[in-house]
Parts: C-alpha cells; sequence; structure tokens
C-alpha cells in the first residue's frame, strides 16, 4: 500500500466518522431540546390528553326554622353505579352488549327491576360518547335490603360500585313546602379556578322556594377529582384533589309550630295565608294550599306524578301566598278610608245607605240588603258598607286612591327574599288595549270597595295590615339573617287611628269580623273581605280577612307572643269573610297569644 | 501408533487452544461489551412496553427476546472466529444470490403484517439479504482476486457494482420497505467511498439524492401548506414519487402540530412520551404514555420502543443509550480503520454504517428530525430477525477485528 493510499483511507474514515459522530451528537442535542428544555410543555400536553377534572357535588346546607328545628336536611344515599371501563372491549357495540348483559344480571341479583328497551343501549352509548370515564348511574337511592343483597354478591358483580351520594329529606314532609322549595339534580355552573373541569356531577340545585333563591348559598363549594384516562378514554386512576365543603344552614324566620297551625287553618279550601311580625316584616308563617309533600320529589319525582301535580286544577305547585292574586274585596276599604281622610272628608261625615248605590250605569248592592242606613267612616268600616266606600272612592278619585294603595305596597313588587314575587294591579285610570280592558267611571267605585281590576297577593295585604297598625311598612323576609326594613307610612296618625278604631269594631261584638276574636289574649283589629269573582253564571266568592293583633296584659308571654302580628288569609270558592275566613284566623291568632 | 495418534490429537489440541487464546486476545471488548449492555437495556425496555398489554402474549415477550440473544451469541462467536476472508471468497456470491432468491421468493409467497409483504414464515429475508449484499459487494470492490479485477475503480466497474445493489433495492423497495432500502443505499456508498469506486459517479450518486430528496420536501411542503387549493395539491401530488402514506408521512414531518388525531398521532404521542420523561424519567415500568395506550401499541414494541425507553429512564436513559451506540459505533469505525485488508475494512465500514443508519433514523424519526420510517433499533426493539442478524453482523465485524490484522504480534 502507498503512502498515499494510506493516507486517503485513513482520511476517508476519519471523515466517516466524524460524520458518525456529528449526527449522534445531533441526536443528542435534540433530545435535550426534548427532554430538558421542553419537558413542562410535553407534560402539560401529556396532562391535557390523560387528565379530566371532575367537580364534585357538596352536600347542601340545611334549613331550619327560627327555633333551629330541621326543615330541610340531608341523608346519605346509596346509589349502585356501573364503572364504563370494567366492560371495555374492541368494539363499543360489544361493550355495550357487555353492560347490558351485566345490567340484567344485577337486576335479577338485587331484585330490582329495570328496564332492558331500545332506549338502554342508546342511553349508554351517549354516556360513553359524553363521559365516559365517569360512572353511570344505576339505581340512587336505594334501600337497606337492596344494599345487603349487593354486599351479600359483590363477588359476582365485577364492574359495577356503590356511591355514597347526600340526598336530600323533608322531615316535617309538607310543611311550608311552598317556602322551602323542591330541589333537582343539575349541573352546577360555578366553575373552580381557572382549570376547565371536564365532568361535572350532577348537583341538587334549588328549583322553588328558598331552595332556589338561596341556592348559591346553601350549595356550598364543590370538591374536584383528577381521573387519568387511558387513550381510549376509560379511567385508570383517580385521585381527589379537593373535598367539597358542605353548604352552611339556612335560617328562616318560619316559625314551625305556628306554621303547622296555619296550615291546618286552611283545611278542606284552596287559599293562602300569611302571618308577618308587624314591626318587622319577619314572615312566622306562610301557608298556600293545596300543598304537596316535599319528599315526593327525592330522589326525583316520578313523571306521573309530577304532571299530575301539574294537571291539577287547583295547582298545587303554585305559592298563592306570594304569587297568588286576587280581588282584595272590602278588605280593602281602609284605604278607601285613608284616602278620603287625606282628601279632606271629615271622619263625621255620615252617609245614608239604602242598600243600593247607583253611579252612572253603575249599580252596585250593600251586603246588607235594606240597607245600613246613616253611617259615619268608623261604623263604616265595622260593617262594611259598600255604598259609602264607593260614594267615598267617587269623591277622592282614581289618582290619590292609587297613590294612598301604592302607599302601602300595593300594585308593586314586595321584594320578599322568595323567588315568586308578583305587584298586583291597582287601577290607574287608564284603558288597558293590551288586556281589553276599558275603563268607566263606576270602575272606581269598584275599585274603592276592592272589587273591579284591582288585584292584590295575600302577603301584600299582610304587610298592608301591619302598616295599618303600625303606621310602618315593613319589607317582607323569610331569611331569618336579613335585615328588617321598615318604612315609614306618609300618613298622619290620627288617620291611622280613625281605620283603626273601625276595625278593632269589626272584631267586637257586631262587627262583621266579630269570629276572629273570640277568646283572643291580644288586643285585636281587622278586616273582612268577601271578593266576588268570576261571571255571573259561576259566581264565586273569596272570602277575605286581615288582622293586626298586639299583646296585652292577658298575652302568653312566649318570645313569640310578644310581638305584634299581622296576618291575611284568603279562601277560595267560600262564603264570607266573617264566616269562614275570620274564625280560621282566630285560630292562628289564639295560637299565638293563648 | 496409537501413542502418535495421541500426541497428533495433542499437539492439535495444544495448537487450537493456543489459536483460540489469540483470537480472544485480538476479540474487540469494548464494542463486545457495549453490545451486551444494549442487549440488557433491549430487554428491560421490551418487559416496559409489553407488562401493561392486555394480550398475555406480550408478558413474555422480554424472554423470547433474551433466548434469542443468547442463541444469536453462539452464531457471534462463531462468526467472529471464522475469517471472514475464506467467508466472503466462497461465500459471498452464494449468499447473494440466495438473498435475491429470498427476495422475489417473499414477494410471491409473503406474508402481509402492518402494510407490507416482509415477512416469509417466521423471519424477514430483507433483514438478512442486507448483510449477504454488504459482503458481496466488500468483496467484489476489496479483494485482490475480485473478479472486477482493477476495473472497479473505474466507471464499467461502478456502473457494475451499481446495477447489482439496484437489483436487490428495487425487489426491497417492492415489499414495500422504503427504511430498510435507504439504510442499505446509506452503506453501499460510504462502502463506494471508503473503496475509493469511481469518484464521479459517487458525487453524482449523492448529489442526485440529495437534490431530488429536496425536490420532494419542497413539492410535499407546497402541496400541504395552508392555503393550497385541492387541485393545485393533486396536481403537485401526481409527480411525486411516494406511495400516499409516505407523502402523509413527509407531510406530518413538515407540519407535525396538524391532524394531530390522525396522521400526525404517532409522532405527537411519541414526542410526548420521550419530552414528559425529563431528566431521569418516570421509572422502569412506570411510562404513562405506553401503559395508557396513547402510544399505538403495535408499533411501541418496535418501531417507537425508543419512546418507551426515553420516557422510564429520562435524558440519563437517552444519553446512556446513544453512548452506547456511539460506543459500538466508533469501535467499528476503529477496527475498520485497523484492519490492513480492504476487504476487511470495506465489510466493516458497511456494517457499522447500517448499524448506524438504523440508530439514527430511528430515534431522530421519534424526535422529527426526520420523516417516520419502519425501522425497529438495534437490540432495543423487539424483533427476532432482526436482532439475529445485527448479532451476525457484529460477528462480522469481530471477525475483522480478529483476522484483519493477522500479521500483528500481539
Amino acid at each position: 500500500m502507498s503512502g498515499t493510499e494510506r493516507f486517503f483511507k485513513d482520511l476517508s474514515l476519519l471523515v466517516t466518522g466524524l460524520v458518525f459522530t456529528f449526527f449522534l451528537i445531533l441526536l443528542a442535542v435534540r433530545l435535550k431540546e426534548v427532554q430538558i428544555d421542553s419537558v413542562a410543555e410535553y407534560n402539560l400536553l401529556k396532562e391535557r390528553q390523560s387528565v379530566r377534572l371532575v367537580q364534585t357535588a357538596a352536600p347542601r346546607g340545611r334549613i331550619l326554622d327560627r327555633n333551629g328545628k330541621e326543615l330541610a336536611t340531608n341523608k346519605k344515599a346509596f346509589a349502585i353505579v356501573l364503572n364504563p371501563e370494567g366492560f371495555q372491549r374492541k368494539r363499543q357495540n360489544d361493550t355495550i352488549e357487555a353492560m347490558i348483559q351485566a345490567l340484567t344480571n344485577l337486576s335479577a341479583i338485587v331484585r330490582v327491576p329495570i328496564e332492558i328497551d331500545e332506549e338502554l343501549p342508546q342511553m349508554l352509548r351517549r354516556h360513553l360518547r359524553r363521559s365516559q370515564a365517569m360512572p353511570y348511574t344505576v339505581f340512587s337511592d336505594v334501600s337497606d335490603e337492596v344494599l345487603a343483597r349487593f354486599f351479600e354478591h359483590s363477588d359476582e358483580l365485577a364492574g359495577f360500585d356503590l356511591v355514597e351520594r347526600s340526598e336530600r329529606v323533608y322531615p316535617c314532609g309538607s310543611l311550608a313546602s311552598h317556602i322551602i322549595g323542591y330541589v333537582g339534580r343539575g349541573e352546577a355552573e360555578s366553575v373552580v379556578g381557572d382549570e376547565k373541569i371536564n365532568f361535572r356531577e350532577k348537583e341538587l340545585v334549588g328549583r322553588s322556594g328558598i331552595e332556589a333563591y338561596c341556592d348559591g348559598y346553601l350549595r356550598g363549594v364543590s370538591g374536584e377529582k383528577r381521573l387519568t384516562v387511558d387513550a381510549r378514554g376509560y379511567t385508570v386512576r383517580e385521585r381527589e384533589v379537593r373535598e367539597a365543603i358542605a353548604g352552611p344552614d339556612l335560617k328562616l324566620t318560619i316559625d314551625a309550630n305556628l306554621q303547622q297551625t296555619v296550615e291546618s287553618a286552611l283545611n278542606g279550601y284552596a287559599g293562602a295565608c300569611v302571618v308577618v311580625d308587624a314591626s318587622t316584616g319577619e314572615m312566622l308563617a306562610v301557608a298556600s294550599a293545596p300543598s304537596y309533600n316535599l319528599n315526593d320529589f327525592v330522589p326525583y319525582l316520578p313523571h306521573g306524578v309530577y304532571s299530575k301535580m301539574t294537571n291539577n286544577a287547583a295547582r298545587p305547585l303554585v305559592n298563592r301566598a306570594t304569587g297568588g292574586t286576587y280581588a282584595p274585596g272590602s278588605i280593602f276599604k281602609p284605604i278607601t278610608a285613608l284616602a278620603a281622610l287625606a282628601h279632606g272628608v271629615k271622619p263625621s261625615h255620615q252617609t245614608m245607605c239604602d242598600g243600593i248605590f247607583t253611579y252612572g250605569t253603575l249599580i252596585m248592592h250593600c251586603a246588607s240588603r235594606w240597607g245600613h242606613g246613616e253611617l259615619d267612616m268608623v261604623n263604616a268600616i265595622k260593617v262594611s258598607c259598600n255604598p259609602y266606600f264607593a260614594e267615598l272612592g267617587v269623591v277622592v278619585g282614581t289618582n290619590l286612591l292609587r297613590k294612598t294603595a301604592m302607599e302601602f305596597g300595593l300594585g308593586r313588587l314586595s321584594e320578599v327574599d322568595l323567588p315568586v314575587d308578583v305587584s298586583g294591579y291597582v287601577p290607574d285610570g287608564q284603558s288597558n288595549e293590551k288586556i281589553g280592558f276599558k275603563w268607566y267611571p263606576g270602575e272606581l267605585a269598584q275599585t274603592a270597595i276592592g272589587q273591579g281590576k284591582l288585584l292584590v297577593t295575600p302577603l301584600q295585604m299582610a304587610v298592608m295590615a301591619a302598616g295599618l297598625g303600625t303606621g310602618r311598612l315593613p319589607r317582607p323576609y323569610v331569611n331569618f339573617s336579613n335585615k328588617p326594613n321598615v318604612r315609614k307610612l306618609n300618613i298622619p296618625n290620627y288617620h291611622l287611628e280613625i281605620v283603626r278604631e273601625g276595625m278593632r269594631r269589626v272584631v267586637k261584638r257586631g262587627g262583621t269580623g266579630a269570629a276572629a276574636a273570640i277568646d283572643v289574649k291580644a288586643d285585636v283589629m281587622g278586616k273582612t273581605g268577601t271578593a266576588e269573582v268570576g261571571p255571573r253564571y259561576n259566581r264565586r266568592k273569596n272570602a277575605w280577612f286581615i288582622a293586626y293583633a298586639k299583646p296585652n296584659a292577658e298575652s302568653n308571654k312566649s318570645s313569640l307572643a310578644r310581638r305584634s302580628v299581622a296576618l291575611a288569609i284568603v279562601l277560595e270558592k267560600a262564603d264570607s269573610g266573617g264566616g269562614s275566613a275570620a274564625p280560621r284566623a282566630c285560630k292562628i291568632l289564639s295560637k299565638i297569644y293563648n | 501408533m496409537v501413542e502418535v495418534l495421541r500426541l497428533e490429537r495433542a499437539k492439535f489440541y495444544r495448537k487450537f487452544i493456543i489459536e483460540v487464546k489469540d483470537k480472544l486476545k485480538r476479540l474487540n471488548y469494548i464494542m463486545f461489551g457495549a453490545m451486551l449492555a444494549l442487549i440488557a437495556c433491549g430487554t428491560i425496555a421490551i418487559y416496559s412496553a409489553g407488562h401493561s398489554r392486555a394480550d398475555i402474549i406480550f408478558h413474555s415477550m422480554w424472554k423470547s427476546n433474551l433466548y434469542t440473544a443468547i442463541f444469536a451469541l453462539g452464531l457471534y462467536f462463531m462468526l467472529a472466529f471464522t475469517d471472514y476472508k475464506k467467508i466472503l471468497k466462497w461465500g459471498s456470491a452464494p449468499l447473494y444470490v440466495t438473498a435475491l432468491l429470498l427476495l422475489i421468493i417473499v414477494l410471491i409467497f409473503g406474508t402481509v403484517r402492518l402494510g407490507g409483504k416482509r415477512w416469509l414464515w417466521f423471519f424477514q429475508p430483507s433483514e438478512i439479504s442486507k448483510l449477504c449484499i454488504l459482503s458481496f459487494i466488500s468483496y467484489l470492490i476489496g479483494s485482490v482476486a475480485s473478479p472486477l479485477g482493477e476495473m472497479r475503480h473505474k466507471f464499467r466497474g461502478f456502473l457494475i457494482l451499481s446495477l447489482l445493489v439496484a437489483i436487490p433495492v428495487v425487489l426491497i423497495l417492492e415489499e414495500p420497505d422504503l427504511g430498510t432500502a435507504l439504510t442499505l443505499l446509506a452503506a453501499i456508498l460510504v462502502m463506494f467511498f471508503i473503496g475509493r469506486v469511481w469518484r464521479a459517479g459517487l458525487v453524482t450518486l449523492i448529489a442526485t439524492g440529495a437534490i431530488l430528496a429536496t425536490c420532494v420536501l419542497g413539492a410535499v411542503y407546497e402541496a400541504e401548506r395552508p392555503g393550497t387549493t385541492a387541485e393545485r395539491k393533486a396536481a403537485i401530488l401526481k409527480y411525486v414519487p411516494l406511495e400516499p402514506h409516505q407523502v402523509k408521512r413527509v407531510k406530518v414531518f413538515l407540519f407535525p402540530d396538524e391532524d394531530i388525531h390522525d396522521s400526525g398521532y404517532n409522532l405527537r404521542q411519541a414526542k410526548i412520551s420521550i419530552g414528559s420523561g425529563g431528566l431521569t424519567g418516570k421509572g422502569i415500568g412506570k411510562g404513562e404514555l405506553n401503559g395508557m395506550k396513547y402510544l399505538p401499541q403495535s408499533i411501541s414494541m418496535n418501531d417507537f420502543i425508543f419512546c418507551v425507553w426515553a420516557e422510564e429512564t429520562g435524558f440519563v436513559g437517552s444519553i446512556i443509550l446513544l453512548t452506547l451506540f456511539g460506543i459500538v459505533i466508533l469501535s467499528g469505525v476503529w477496527i475498520a480503520y485497523r484492519a490492513e485488508e480492504p476487504c476487511g475494512r470495506l465489510l466493516a465500514i458497511g456494517i457499522i454504517t447500517l448499524f448506524f443508519a438504523h440508530v439514527y433514523i430511528n430515534i431522530a424519526m421519534s424526535i422529527g428530525l426526520v420523516p417516520i420510517t419502519g425501522l425497529p433499533l438495534p437490540f432495543i426493539s423487539s424483533g427476532r430477525t432482526f436482532l439475529v442478524t445485527m448479532m451476525l453482523a457484529l460477528g462480522l465485524v469481530q471477525s475483522v477485528s480478529i483476522h484483519g490484522r493477522s500479521g500483528e504480534i500481539l
């Protein structure tokens, strides 16, 4: 081998070796770039594809009455769930078939029927598509026997699991159901932190009543779980990141005992009754009849029961106390009287009542067929004389009447802390094209005696009674931690005193509402009302009674009896305010003060 | 008489023992040790890739691979202690013909697996055939007794050699197995370079290859970049000499962040598993991407096994692996350098280039340095034909180490 050849051979091998080394170093440099410099980026990509965040449901806060009695609380309920990862097959159809097979087996073992129809595979498929990493609930809130059978045969039930959930329970059943309201399972919208939540456990969500109004408060803070899923989306492992924090208790102003009495007082009628603390606006009892049992909604309301409820003509789901609008009838007359006094009518103003009142084309009858004769204002209130107040109404005019009514909170929202709050309607002397209502002068006389187009809610009437009694109008509330909000009425006290005198006489012997104060150990004043509604061929009477009572020397010394209360009660399709509503009010007042 | 025979036999034994001792001294122990270390790493990697699989067959894959390696170690020493010159002189031409026949048979009777007709019964002929072709070409270029004679440094010799290489390459491309063909071509080119075959031809070949590769890359880029209309794309791709799946791979190489749920999925998962390994990795057997089936199961044991290794052992592990490969490659170059006889030198450098090409392309494709090509990683991937082939190849290199400098006195 010549020297040159040797040199070239060495050189070319050297070059080859260097090229190999260069490429290997290139690999090392690139590996450093991937494994050291961008490790965070690749970890993030890994997490994004394999980590799913689950928002776990927190137990809901309890609801208590003002004395700490439980109205709504939680119980531990067990649900049987199916874990999809236990059934994974190559093809999805096989997976679903395996699941259905297992479900049939489960149903036979725990002896709970399960419907195997065309919908089941579709539901399972939907579950796999949307939340494959999450368990599929087969039976929620299973009984102890089922639980025992499940444990006994747990070795045959691979792929199934028991999950403890918090379920709502109402120790008092239907008590105060409209105020408490019912819950349903839904997805909470609250997002924890900045991280993206992939799945949300179904939480209890308030659908009506205070459960809905204070939903955010009661709900607590959701927990967080991290699921690690494999390439096919099945859960490989899970880890709890943050435990859920139960919602705080909510105390209501409701007194459960009084509530019980109030609800039984409504017995037999559709209607509503509201009892408020006259000086603060705390709602001591709110009843609406007919009612429903809140426990029927747990764990979920069967569809049949729900449709029965919504199709029921009596509308049990409606809260009549805050959301039912009625013509007030004669209980509106104190407002007319106050408007007249403000207009300058003397309390001694007398009118001759001959049992009939005509105004333009309007012919109005008095409750007393042959008339009350000569009446002054106090006695007109006492006997609830229609012609007297119709005349006052005509004298006063729409604007002042409306202004006085609005001063007492009529025709506007009561601002109660419940989801249903309606304003009712106070006519303003204008025709309303929308509802096809044409104003004519006779309407004024009708409004003055609480008929016509006037609409109020029982809650508004209770508040109005409080206003008449104290001269201050409270804002009603049901959440104990709210502060009272009381507005002084822009009405001179001596005007109110005249009306109060009339209302005191109502519950005395000879008054229309004498039945309301029999043996009640308190100073009571009230007003009856019998509103006529409906067309002539189907005329119905709604019986009203409002009362204001304050304790006197004889009263019980309990904390409840030391309060002055205002109440309003309305009974649909009843006889008369004095005959139907006043005795029931008497029961309630006796319960408070005796 | 019996005594004489006994003496003769004893003499023979003594001679044999002396010979073996001499050969053992000449064995390149650095390369041998690195190879054993690589086999160990491979066993661990295959265990890791397989133990999380649902199919029980894969749980014991590492064992069968290890047994194959131990069996192949015997062949390795047999080859190492056999004079490669004899093998080349008597065996290379028949081996070449056998290889061609095998390649033709596999095209006719082969079994289709993973989109290629590469399997004949239990082995892949294209792996073995590479070795046969390399030895034949090194014999033709290097041997004094070469039938090509002095012609091999001239144009005609170049033409004949190219033709002899082109036939098996075309057959391998027919399977299709682009990766294997490319590694073979790389080895042949380096052998042409070292063996001083007609330089103009070599330069032309390299230049043509480079221009062709650039054109293909450019064309695919133009066709696939966002904003190219469908008609234009079709028109361009008509002139690109690649199969549709190869076009996709080039596209993924150019635009790795697109199409991550379809054609770009493998590369993305490979990068995520390597990248998430970090400095020290997640621990042997604890690779998440492989364990949770994000890395495609069909290739995580073979072409993408580096990802499993890198994820579980981290940067440290990948550098250890690279170093082991580097030791094998550079000691191979050293053996070629030390070989006094051109035939052995060419054989050694050809085999080492083949080895290097496998290592480089396999690792580079999983970190996005080259387009994805289905190539196993020597000693790490599971695949018994390839393991045996590689051990035979390194055995031949050891043979060069032992017999290539017989004049040297140790």
